[in-house]
């Protein structure tokens, strides 16, 4: 057992940080030309833009330590922003399983974040059970195109994306899982409808999509028909690493300390409080935790080995991790944690933690409820066969 | 960076599972915890012919030479096998503060700590100290070439066994104070000396010890004179990093059990383990175990390869969170045998009941939240 970095992983560590220095995206250029420019840089980088690319699509071939390294030191970066739909969930659906000439078609713009990608999983019958998927596609006569009606979900940055990746029923007469098929379709086109749908913060970032007799060319189906289910199933596995966002925890609830250390209370300030101390204190030590199963799991995919059963829990606690430092937020704002319209009152940080914090309870629903991913545990690293019941 | 054992480890982590199973079946134990000394003279003789009562010591003491990953090994092991030989309170606790010693004590007393002729116990606690280990009121006075102590020392772990004592005692400042104590090495028999011998409820033993006038020569000091807190800090430590590993042996018994057995279990004409709160509780049990691991390693590592201070915190986040999620899983490995659970005759409840100690030796999960969170 050891837990020191090894003289290549302290030179890399270097490496990224002089980067990050020396390019460090400025606010408000973040929406124009800095952006682009970032990546550019990253790329020359050699693959430092698409860090979890495989290298023979453009990717730097890094370690699992080298990825933790990334994540760690970009997580205190100001990085531009970037949607995780192109280039992380969409991209290795086609490497993995599109052809050459789509691979040529839509990789470049992806890597180049030039196009924005949205998902269209979830329908308002299909939630944690998606495979009760219903928008039908139903190819053309004559062989060419699906022709595709039906509503989708949840579809984050529907309204600024320029295409979507969705799940369609092409037959109903088997099983659930199967008869699903993968396409992709530009989200500017007669037939498409995007409706707002608010969350509890007040953002928009999520929507309802209406599809109508929207045509796609069968150029733009990957893969088989019907084996739609386990392409998109492989991309869950494609996700290794960064699944509990430990690293940007960890910078979180440095911010939370500050913040609640500037919370004049009594004669000190909230810190001094032994409650609130404590809760910060049992929050941290299942992160220290969390971090060391994080290694554990990533010194594993290191050997080359299949991910231990301690793998399977980062979803879980990361996310539950992330609630519990944006709730001790709002109880560090106190009475000011409740105003909502008008001017800036009470400490700085009390509204947006109250937004943050309504927003952060949609971490345990999106991507498998943890109610779902309880199930999987239970049946794939505790072995329990349920009976029919 | 990684987290395999070497070689030797596997080895010692092999031949530990194998006298585990040849020789812990349950039923044999609970005779051996009916027994006059609570354990058997005989596995303590294998322990010894098998090394692993060497195992910390440094090789020119007779020792193997290993460190707090060893240990680790050893004690996981040990806490699925629910051992009741005097390991801990002998290498760990008693000899760990030997290792510490002069040169002339480690000669004198090691060998005999490593065969297994010799037994240590470590006196750390008294009745008013609760977790305080700088809380000594035991005294010892300066008297010629001898030491003359008195006072109390509560719940001494296989105390009653034991041929010699290490305590701590107060050589100067006041009840609290963190200097001014300093450690002895004490005979058992020694004149003054009362020990009452008793049954704690996991099974092992412990004694309460009291000291009147009993003289001490002053070669039997360890460490510096008033300088024995540090020493005792960090046995303390060597002995969380043990007993958590042990917890942690415990905690993967107790939750793979109550997987096993609820899907044995057949009520309203199904196995247990088809009800989804039940599945979804056992994850939760797994999940608890996973993290103590994590942390469990993360305080070991750090302890032989970091800053002491790095290494303080995590074993404090390690004791909490090995009190907290231990407690836990064994009340839902209880709760999810129902009936069974209370029975002696299941192991669970043996494993729950050596958790419940563990988290009351050397700090419970409050007391090091407490002093994780300064």
């Amino acid at each position: 057992m050891n837990i020191e970095m090894s003289a290549s992983d302290l030179a890399f560590r270097d490496d990224v940080r002089s980067f990050l220095k020396d390019n460090v995206c400025k606010p408000g250029e973040d929406y124009g030309r800095g952006r682009l420019d970032w990546f550019a840089k990253a790329a020359a980088k050699g693959g430092w833009d698409v860090p979890k690319w495989p290298q023979a699509f453009g990717g730097p071939g890094w370690t699992p330590s080298q990825h933790y390294i990334w994540e760690q030191e970009t997580a205190r970066a100001s990085l531009p922003w970037d949607l995780p739909f192109g280039v992380g969930m969409v991209a290795p659906i086609i490497m993995g399983y599109g052809n050459a000439e789509q691979q040529a078609r839509f990789l470049p713009d992806i890597r180049a974040r030039k196009v924005n990608w949205c998902q269209g999983y979830s329908e308002p019958g299909a939630g944690s059970d998606l495979a009760s998927l219903k928008t039908r596609a139903e190819l053309s006569a004559d062989g060419s195109h699906y022709v595709v009606n039906g509503q989708k979900t949840w579809t984050t940055a529907g309204h600024i994306a320029d295409w979507m990746f969705l799940l369609v029923r092409t037959d109903d007469s088997g099983r659930k899982q199967e008869g699903i098929t993968f396409l992709l379709l530009p989200m500017k086109q007669s037939g498409i409808e995007v409706e707002p749908i608010i969350t509890l913060g007040g953002a928009h970032s999520v929507n309802s999509v209406f599809l109508t007799d929207v045509k796609v060319p069968v150029a733009d189906r990957i893969g088989e028909e019907g084996k739609g289910w386990t392409y998109a199933k492989g991309l869950l596995q494609h996700e290794r690493t960064g699944l509990a966002g430990i690293s940007r925890s960890l910078v979180a609830l440095e911010g939370l300390k500050a913040k609640a250390a500037s919370v004049v209370c009594g004669d000190g300030n909230l810190m001094d409080d032994p409650e609130f101390r404590g809760k910060v204190a049992t929050l941290e030590i299942d992160l220290l935790a969390t971090e060391f199963t994080e290694l554990r799991s990533l010194a594993s995919a290191q050997a080359g080995a299949a991910p231990g059963p301690e793998s399977s829990i980062l979803k879980l606690k990361g996310t539950e991790i992330q609630q519990r430092i944006q709730k001790l937020t709002v109880e560090a704002g106190g009475i000011y944690a409740a105003a909502w319209g008008g001017n800036q009152v009470g400490p700085g940080f009390a509204r947006a933690g109250m937004a943050g914090y309504l927003a952060s309870r949609a971490y345990t629903i999106y991507g498998g409820a943890s109610e779902v991913q309880r199930d999987v545990i239970a049946k794939n690293v505790l072995g329990i066969k349920r009976s029919s019941t | 960076m990684n987290f395999d054992l070497t070689e030797e480890q596997q080895l010692i982590q092999g031949s530990v599972a194998r006298f585990i199973k040849d020789n812990y079946a349950l039923d044999t134990r609970q005779q051996l915890v009916a027994s006059a000394t609570g354990y058997s003279d005989t596995y303590w003789s294998m322990m010894a012919e098998l090394g692993w009562l060497g195992l910390p010591f440094a090789e020119e003491n007779g020792g193997f030479g290993g460190n707090q990953v060893d240990t680790m090994v050893l004690m996981e092991q040990f806490g699925k096998g629910l051992v009741l030989e005097p390991y801990l309170a002998s290498v760990v606790m008693g000899g760990g503060a030997l290792k510490r010693a002069s040169d002339a004590l480690k000669e004198a007393v090691l060998p005999a700590v490593i065969d297994g002729t010799c037994k240590l116990c470590l006196g750390y606690a008294e009745p008013q100290s609760r977790f305080d280990l700088h809380d000594v009121a035991t005294t010892a006075a300066a008297d010629g070439g001898n030491f003359i102590i008195s006072g109390h020392k509560s719940m001494v772990l296989h105390g009653g066994s034991a041929s010699r004592i290490v305590i701590s005692a107060r050589t100067s400042g006041e009840r609290t104070d963190v200097n001014g104590i300093s450690l002895f090495l004490v005979e058992a028999e020694a004149d003054g000396i009362q020990r009452e011998s008793f049954q704690t409820v996991d099974g092992l033993r412990a004694a309460e010890i009291t000291f009147k006038d009993v003289r001490v020569p002053a070669k039997n000091l360890i460490g510096e004179l008033d300088a024995g807190y540090a020493i005792l800090r960090a046995v303390a430590n060597d002995a969380i990093l043990a007993l958590a590993a042990e917890a942690v042996g415990a905690m993967e018994m107790l939750y793979k059990d109550t997987v096993a057995y609820t899907q044995e279990r057949v009520q309203f004409d199904h196995p247990l383990a088809d009800f989804q709160v039940l599945q979804h509780r056992m994850v939760d049990m797994f999940m608890e175990y996973e993290q103590c691991k994590s942390l469990l390693f993360r305080a070991t590592l750090e302890t032989v390869q970091n800053s002491d201070e790095l290494a303080q915190r995590s074993i404090h986040a390690l004791k909490h969170l090995v009190g907290r999620a231990g407690i836990f899983i064994g009340e839902n490995a209880v709760q999810l045998h129902g009936g069974m659970g209370m029975a002696e005759e299941l192991r669970v409840g043996h494993y729950f009941k050596r958790i419940l100690v563990i988290d009351s030796q050397f700090g419970n999960a409050d007391y090091h939240l407490q002093r994780f969170a300064i």
